[in-house]
């Protein structure tokens, strides 16, 4: 059953732009860098002896903010296609758990979200290659910084689904969202324990898969506190 | 007009905008208590430092993010249930609608600009800092702020009338936004990205003989340009809408 | 004898608000059930709670004797419906929106060509739904609710925005569907008329309150007509009437007699011609809903 509703769930997400923006976020993270290097290549090529290594974090400086932003313009997208014509009353009113209905909106928005993270590191490692950083190419690196953001960020997936999904007003998870996106900006002044410093996979004992088991512990809560008020609440 | 205004306000009331006004100050609060430390190694700059802290992060995201939010709140109760055919169906032209609108838009970000202030002050109180208020600078980095918006509104009040869903114009947003943190690096490009003027015109560590701390020039061709491409951009659109 | 839907003692509460009180509805298989009541009676909300879509703050609900808490989703799938305004994706075509329902329900493909063609939309199958018409959309929603081959169809204001050759089409589809496919079908409305013309058992329900529940002939005999007589002489004429044995009424210029028989009408007139009284008209003085709402609750009072 869960199969059937994942493949409903592709079919209405076509046309209104998820994929663009599923694309455009990685791609946006890399072309930031590309502009970056196109300006001042020689500077930031000085600045340190692992070329490939700096590149990295460059690029990285900028996945988690796309992340939590692209999270929260997702989910409300997600949300606004049931609420535009009130057809939550219609898709609850199928032979299907509401459980479901909830898992199968967060595992396409999980999916669209992983996608981006393969994106990413395609256009981290192409652009790298375009750049001509030497020939110790980092791929163990690269593949970790393209895929630990997303999985330290399901928290932040969790909690924004939920909010989108009660608000009749998508204007309260948007603001959510630009909060939590401010503490990820700030995620070095942030304490561990803050899920939106988790992206950054910054902490105090400098071990980035820290932050992914947590992100992906703390992620199945939120998620399933978020599916159980759900569940609970009428239909209108 | 007034009328016309009046009725927006009312619309506006009843939408739940609070929640998303508060919202600046608690950034303000969250950047001023983050800094608490930092600010107080600095004798007799506590609040140059503090101010300059704060509006780095407020001014250079938050605002200019939070400004579609105001945009889309706005068009919001529109969308829903064919509110634009009613609206433009009353005795009141299309132009009216659209200024009336973005000028309640403007009424918001100064709203907010106010409440933010309202958490410098409150941080300061906080904080202990006993040195004088720089009330001039502040005033000026708060209205500048504000000026600073007036093409990102245009740009999001358009972009919120073309869009039904609340996410699409705020994507938008987003990526207009987030390179702001690489071109205000730029000596180059900075001054002339629209999305960044927000924080030059909040930057108190620039040059204070400018009225916002920019350049006359700059003001007028940047944020005063822009401001004419997006509000006639969306003015026309909006005119040409078929509801 | 079988219910597909039965209520106990039902209550839906909003806060302080309540929108129903103790429903006890019962719709026995193989009926249009027509559920009748002014807007705002509780007839969305009811139909929200058979549909799961509301809990109950008390009471039970079966259908198809089951229990609709715990076998939510056995019962939805006999289950087809529309719910007030109908529900679509506006990006995507009528044959798209059908897709996206039918690839959760499981059914066979061919399924859509069949309900588009029932509704008659498949010359628009492969149009945006956003560009469609209020009826178009309306007979999209009952497309979708007939997907499944339902065997219970729950229709809430089915013909809302439809134009009347629309109505009539709808109408005519619902009135085949029980002997058809043996379905059974609820239908709410706020027209009397409207529920007149199809159901085979009526439900009114006003202030949250089921004040009305039995078959539509019952229905008809709290209906029953008054004939009107507008004559020259009214007061002489309603004299006339009453000394003749007949249970006349005068009210303003006009005699009103409530037996509407042929043979008593026509003996009214017989009389009152040979009275030498000028007959101008006689007419047939249907009661409106709110007037059978009105009469109805106030015998509910009295008893």
């Amino acid at each position: 059953m869960i199969a059937n509703l994942l493949t409903s769930e592709f079919l209405k997400i076509r046309r209104k732009g998820f994929w663009l923006l599923t694309f455009l976020g990685p791609f946006g993270v890399v072309a930031l860098q590309m502009v970056n290097y196109g300006v001042r290549k020689d500077y930031l090529l000085q600045q340190s002896n692992d070329d490939w290594g700096y590149y990295l974090g460059n690029v990285h400086s900028f996945t988690p903010l796309a992340l939590v932003l692209g999270i929260a313009i997702l989910t409300s997208f997600m949300a606004s296609i049931e609420n535009e014509t009130n057809a939550w009353k219609q898709l609850i009113a199928l032979p299907v758990s509401k459980m479901n209905v909830y898992l199968s909106k967060f595992t396409v928005l999980a999916c669209l979200m992983l996608f981006s993270s393969v994106l990413l590191m395609v256009f981290t490692f192409a652009f790298g290659l375009v750049l001509d950083l030497g020939s110790a190419v980092p791929y163990m690196d690269i593949v970790q910084y393209s895929f630990f953001p997303f999985l330290a960020s399901l928290p932040i997936l969790a909690l924004q689904l939920w909010v989108s999904t009660v608000s009749q007003n998508q204007g309260i998870p948007i603001t959510v969202g630009i909060l939590g996106f401010i503490l990820t900006y700030s995620a070095f002044f942030l304490p561990d324990w803050v899920i939106w410093k988790w992206p950054s996979l910054m902490n105090d004992a400098n071990e980035p898969v820290q932050n992914v088991l947590l992100g992906v512990g703390v992620g199945c809560l939120l998620y399933v506190v978020g599916m159980i008020d759900f569940t609970r609440r009428d239909v209108k | 007009m007034l009328g016309l205004f009046q009725s927006e306000w009312f619309k506006l009331r009843k939408s739940k905008v609070l929640p998303i006004l508060l919202s600046g100050p608690l950034v303000g609060f969250f950047v001023g208590f983050a800094l608490r430390y930092e600010a107080n190694e600095l004798q007799g700059q506590e609040w140059y430092l503090t101010i300059l802290y704060m509006n780095l992060t407020y001014a250079l995201l938050f605002l200019p993010l939070i400004t579609g939010v105001l945009a889309g709140v706005i068009c919001r109760y529109e969308h829903q249930s064919g509110g634009w055919k009613q609206l433009l169906a009353l005795p009141v032209s299309r132009g009216k609608v659209f200024v009336i609108k973005y000028m309640l838009v403007l009424l918001l970000v100064l709203l907010i600009q106010l409440l933010y202030l309202g958490s410098i002050l409150a941080v300061g109180a906080i904080n202990g800092i006993s040195e004088p208020f720089p009330t001039e600078v502040v005033w000026k980095s708060i209205l500048g702020g504000w000026v600073a918006t007036f093409p990102l509104v245009a740009l999001q009040l358009w972009m919120s009338i073309l869009f039904k869903s609340f996410a699409a114009p705020f994507a938008v947003n987003v990526i207009l936004t987030l390179p702001s943190i690489l071109v205000i690096n730029s000596e180059r490009f900075g001054p002339y990205y629209p999305w960044a003027q927000p924080f030059s015109m909040m930057y108190i560590g620039g040059n204070e003989g400018d009225v916002f701390f920019i350049p006359w020039e700059q003001l007028l061709t940047v944020v005063g340009g822009s401001f004419v491409l997006f509000f006639l951009g969306g003015f026309l659109y909006f005119q040409r809408k078929a509801v | 004898m079988e219910y597909i839907v039965e209520t106990r003692n039902v209550s839906k509460k909003f806060g302080k608000e309540t929108a129903v009180i103790n429903l006890e509805m019962k719709i026995a298989k193989g009926e249009i059930y027509g559920f009748l009541g002014p807007n705002g009676a509780g007839k969305t909300t009811t139909i929200r709670m058979l549909l799961g879509l509301m809990k109950p703050t008390s009471g039970t609900i079966q259908l198809f004797n089951q229990n609709l808490e715990q076998n939510r989703i056995e019962i939805l799938k006999k289950v087809g419906s529309l719910v007030e305004n109908p529900s679509y994706y506006p990006h995507l075509t009528a044959y798209e929106n059908l897709e996206a329902l039918r690839k959760v329900l499981g059914v066979a493909k061919n399924r859509i060509d069949e309900v588009l063609e029932i509704v008659r939309l498949q010359d628009v199958a492969n149009k945006k739904v956003k560009g469609f018409s209020l009826g178009m959309k309306q007979r999209l929603g009952i497309a979708g609710s007939l997907l499944h081959n339902p065997e219970l169809l729950i229709l809430d204001e089915p013909t809302n925005g439809l134009d009347p050759s629309g109505i009539i089409e709808i109408r005519e589809l619902i009135k085949t569907l029980p002997s058809q496919y043996g379905m059974t079908v609820l239908i709410s409305s706020h027209l009397l008329s409207e529920i007149d013309q199809i159901a085979t058992t009526v439900g009114i329900v006003t202030k949250g309150q089921l004040i009305f529940q039995d078959s539509i002939e019952t229905l008809r005999k709290y209906a029953n007509q008054n004939v009107s007589f507008t004559v020259s002489e009214s007061k002489k004429a309603w004299q006339l009437l009453i000394s003749s044995g007949l249970q006349a009424e005068l009210q303003q210029n006009r005699v009103l007699i409530q037996d509407c028989s042929d043979g008593i009408v026509a003996e009214a007139v017989r009389l009152l011609v040979q009275a030498g009284q000028a007959v101008y008209r006689v007419e047939d003085e249907k009661k409106s809903l709110e007037e059978i709402f009105l009469q109805m609750t106030k015998e509910e009072n009295a008893g």
